[in-house]
């Protein structure tokens, strides 16, 4: 490949960047400027919480009972190698808490009600639906987006509560039927290895990717460009761009919360 | 009074889309606005409304001037206008009745009951009685239509803004709609500007014309006289000919 291609799509790759990173720096500006004093219109609110919410919860029952059985088999050739049954809970507990539960759920969020916003916003703007807030003298930021980024850091954080606790138990099961581990040798376990802080830093681990899934949907659903085709793009980018924001802060979060 | 002056704007796609277009609609006209696809019509309405900014000039909505107010400002004057959009622009997420409804709630100081019976009013008078408690995805192209136009002027404000307020309509359906916007603004009247490729139907309707084309505004006048005009390209265009300069 010639060096000016290369320069060239090096190049326009950076802009690209530049240019979604700008724009999600002006949404966040605005929705924090709508946010003070905070004028949400709580029908939209209510409406997006039951929606993103509620509707999520069999999705992120099934991932989490999955994840701390499967948090429970890996550390299985340990436990069964060393009689380390007393560490079970400790395991799948930390490992959950602190690290997969909130990143899978977050994940299985982001694909399903991050995916959604895009898509939802996305069809909005083709069909001229932000103008016609605009044009009624409503602000859109206000009236749409700012109920939905509050709506998706609430129930992801919801999410991820409820998750820790079914993994907990999806463990339990599998300790039990795997490797004959009692529910009470796992609760001890965890009881007396875990701290909360072990259980808080997932939480804010949820709250900060909440953030990073609104912020990208939202920002990617409001500048779509080109009809339907664009709204496929955008809906592409947006999972993309909360994946990788998700694995960033999960970085950085865990340096500083270590 | 709606003033355009010196207004230009342009796109990537299609540079000097408007240069220097000078309008001046009075109070309580019906002004009308031709031109062929993809000529600057409905940015020009959106100029107007304050959804864009135009690169040159200035745009003078109700006294206020558009290019240098804030948000909020615009949203003000905003207030005291409707606008049907080319694509409908209706809620997807609710309902007939509530799309109907929903500038007087979100502008708030009418009574509940009041805005029922407004809104039923509205959708008797557009045929669409018997349709509240639909989705907009439920109904046709011509009822959508209809649907914008009852949002647009629930209201009843002080300027009316119609982007192809009879696109894709038969002519029966078509001639029903200008009955309704000329009852309506009979009723309030109030300034309307109104955008349509359906020439013929739109000089039935409106007192003025105007027709543009490459970005600048060829024709302004009384609407008896545009087929008369002595620029050959409104000629052609108004005419429907096929020998001409366009």
């Amino acid at each position: 490949m010639p060096v000016k291609t290369i320069a060239g799509t090096l190049g326009s790759t950076i802009v690209g960047l530049c240019r979604e990173t700008g724009g999600m720096t002006v949404l966040l500006w605005r929705v924090l400027r709508a946010l003070v004093p905070p004028t949400l219109d709580w029908r939209e609110l209510l409406r997006n919480l039951h929606k993103m919410g509620n509707k999520s919860v069999p999705i992120v029952v099934l991932t989490a009972v999955f994840t701390g059985g499967i948090m429970v088999i890996q550390s299985g050739v340990f436990v069964r190698r060393f009689g380390a049954t007393g560490l079970v809970g400790w395991g799948a507990g930390y490992a959950v808490f602190r690290e997969v539960g909130p990143i899978l759920i977050g994940l299985m969020f982001s694909g399903r009600v991050g995916a959604n916003n895009t898509a939802e916003l996305g069809t909005m703007t083709v069909t001229e639906q932000l103008d016609g807030l605009r044009a009624l003298a409503i602000d859109p930021v206000r009236f749409l987006i700012v109920p939905r980024v509050v709506a998706m850091i609430t129930m992801l954080f919801c999410l991820t509560v409820i998750g820790d606790l079914v993994a907990v138990i999806g463990a339990v099961v599998v300790a039990q039927a795997l490797l004959g581990v009692s529910p009470w040798t796992f609760y001890w376990s965890m009881i007396e290895h875990l701290h909360p802080v072990d259980f808080t830093n997932g939480l804010i681990k949820a709250l900060a990717f909440g953030f990073a899934i609104a912020l990208s949907s939202c920002h990617f659903g409001i500048t779509v460009r080109g009809g339907a085709v664009g709204v496929g793009r955008a809906v592409n980018n947006a999972v993309v761009a909360a994946a990788v924001s998700i694995f960033l802060l999960d970085f950085f979060l865990t340096y500083i919360l270590r | 009074m709606v003033q355009l002056e010196k207004v230009s704007k342009s796109f990537p796609q299609a540079p000097r889309l408007l240069d220097g277009v000078d309008i001046s609609v009075p109070t309580g006209c019906r002004w009308g606005l031709i031109g062929p696809g993809a000529s600057g019509k409905s940015v020009l309405l959106k100029l107007v409304a304050g959804l864009l900014r135009p690169d040159a000039g200035r745009v003078i909505l109700a006294g206020r001037d558009m290019t240098a107010a804030t948000e909020d400002e615009q949203n003000e004057v905003r207030t005291r206008v409707g606008m049907l959009f080319q694509n409908y622009a209706l809620f997807d997420f609710m309902t007939v009745a509530e799309n109907v409804a929903f500038p007087l709630v979100r502008r708030g100081g009418v009574a509940r009951d009041e805005i029922d019976a407004r809104v039923a009013d509205r959708l008797r008078a557009v045929g669409l009685a018997g349709s509240e408690a639909k989705r907009p995805s439920e109904l046709s192209g011509g009822m959508k239509r209809r649907l914008g136009i009852a949002r647009a002027t629930i209201t009843q404000p002080e300027v009316v803004i119609y982007d192809e307020p009879t696109a894709g309509l038969d002519p029966v359906t078509t001639s029903k709609v200008y009955d309704l916007l000329q009852a309506d603004h009979e009723a309030t009247g109030g300034t309307v500007l109104a955008v349509s490729s359906d020439v013929a139907a739109l000089r039935s309707f409106v007192s003025r014309i105007a027709f543009i084309y490459q970005g600048k505004l060829r024709y302004d006048g009384p609407v008896e006289h545009i087929e008369e005009a002595e620029d050959p390209v409104v000629r052609q265009f108004v005419r429907g000919g096929m020998e001409g300069p366009i």
